[in-house]
């Protein structure tokens, strides 16, 4: 019997993530760092949507925003916006293969750093240079782990209940 | 026996793993109205600030957790450091202090001349802010800001709107207080201004923060006596930064006969990029309520920092 992945699981590993975030990143590190938040919560919203929905990504986008210091509902904003593009295609991914998966979740990430980008913009901010998309990059490389790790908490043994 | 059938439809197209409840859409129009809500309320009221120094607050013990595996390295890093590594920074440093307490010994006797000659005049007594040391926890996280974040907050007395230097010259200023931690916001920063004064012949201006670390100081006529090299200095009108701190040094001029205004570029003279301690000098309306009456708790209004939040 396969064991479903459970509420514990998915709010511990948000949590895992908002520990990354917070971790202090300095020259370099800030600029390469992921949107750890962002990346497990696609995980989660593609995987389980019945347990991480839209009010998750908002939640977690808020949290995003109080961590960074910036106006409070950007992130919540384009996490909702793109947790809403990622619920939409989900039924359709069991379609998908491996790397169209992989390029949907880089598509999803990269969409997340436009809708922040813009919003950062009509707040007066100034235009960032092309650095500003290295985490979707780096994104994806943690997307990676975190399925590995996550899949192999989540379903222990799953090809042996087959 | 249709009705069965539909009933059976029914039961397959919704399985009990898919979403029940409002549809996906409705949902994303919620939370973006409750975004959008949010975003106008923390830019144009106030009344967020409250709830998140609650809400950092909250996160401290998380950050402190977070900071854990940086501070055991630099720690161990401290531990290993080098016999003669450190006898030749005690020397330097105590050739330094020999300099600095001669250096010390004329400024006692100047200062109180200085005090005596103002009170013959009849002007006021400079004031010497006091200052509280602040280690830098981390760089901001917001990729579009240049904002540090120190271990000094509400807890310290620390306020909204006090000037933070370093040893060289001014860094900034401290834009939001949170229990434990507060956010200095870098003079390079595109919503901070400070107001300065050219060293060389008292010339006011105010400097703007720009991206690339540099200093811009716009409004300022074509034919404007200032060269590259100039030292420019607070001025001290805006009663926050005291007057003559070092700012910025004039490092490109761009004086184009054609438009209106000369465009100054400086660098400004303290390291701001490279620091792991800095100081917080107290308000002046602060100091002031205090040398009034000493006992008054400072229930002052808070003075508005120059930065906007963005």
């Amino acid at each position: 019997m396969q064991k479903t992945p459970n509420l514990l699981l998915v709010f511990g590993s948000l949590l895992f993530a908002l520990l990354c975030q917070l971790f202090p990143w300095t020259g370099q590190g800030i600029v390469f760092r992921p949107d750890f938040m962002l990346v497990v919560l696609l995980y989660w919203l593609l995987r389980a949507p019945y347990l991480c929905n839209i009010g998750a990504a908002w939640l977690v986008g808020a949290l995003a925003d109080l961590g960074a210091g910036s106006l409070l509902g950007q992130h919540a904003l384009a996490f909702t916006l793109t947790a809403y593009v990622a619920l939409s295609f989900q039924r359709r991914l069991v379609l998908f293969s491996e790397t169209q998966v992989l390029a949907f979740t880089f598509a999803l990430l990269v969409l997340a750093k436009f809708a922040v980008l813009i919003l950062k913009l009509l707040s007066g901010n100034e235009m960032p240079t092309w650095h500003y998309f290295w985490p979707a990059v780096t994104g994806i490389l943690f997307w990676l782990v975190i399925k590995f790790v996550l899949g192999a908490i989540a379903h222990p043994k799953s090809t042996e209940a087959n | 026996m249709l009705k069965g059938i539909h009933q059976k439809l029914e039961h397959q197209q919704t399985p009990a793993f898919f979403v029940h409840g409002l549809s996906a859409l409705s949902r994303m129009v919620f939370f973006c109205a409750l975004s959008i809500i949010l975003m106008a309320v923390d830019a144009k009221l106030n009344y967020l600030s409250q709830i998140r120094q609650a809400l950092i607050g909250g996160l401290h013990p998380i950050e402190r957790a977070a900071n854990i595996p940086g501070e055991l390295i630099r720690d161990s890093k401290k531990y290993f450091a080098s016999h003669n590594q450190l006898v030749q920074e005690n020397y330097i440093l105590k050739q330094q202090a020999f300099e600095n307490s001669v250096n010390l010994q004329r400024l006692n006797t100047l200062q109180a001349e200085n005090e005596h000659l103002r009170s013959l005049l009849g002007g006021d007594i400079s004031i010497h802010p006091r200052a509280v040391l602040a280690n830098i926890s981390h760089t901001g996280r917001d990729p579009f800001r240049n904002v540090v974040i120190v271990n000094r907050g509400i807890q310290h007395n620390i306020q909204a709107g006090q000037a933070v230097v370093d040893a060289k010259g001014v860094l900034g200023q401290v834009t939001r207080v949170y229990p434990f931690s507060s956010e200095v916001t870098m003079i390079t920063d595109k919503s901070l201004s400070i107001p300065v004064q050219v060293e060389r012949n008292q010339l006011r201006a105010i400097a703007f923060g720009q991206s690339g670390n540099t200093l811009d100081i716009p409004y300022l006529p074509t034919n404007v006596d200032i060269e590259i090299g100039d030292k420019l200095v607070t001025s001290g009108l805006d009663g926050i930064y005291p007057a003559g701190l070092a700012v910025a040094t004039v490092t490109k001029i761009d004086q184009d006969p054609e438009t209106q205004f000369a465009k100054i570029i400086s660098t400004p003279t303290a390291k701001v990029s490279h620091h792991l301690q800095l100081l917080i000098l107290e308000l002046p309306e602060y100091r002031e309520a205090e040398k009034k009456s000493p006992s008054k708790e400072k229930n002052k209004e808070e003075a508005k920092p120059d930065a906007k939040n963005s």
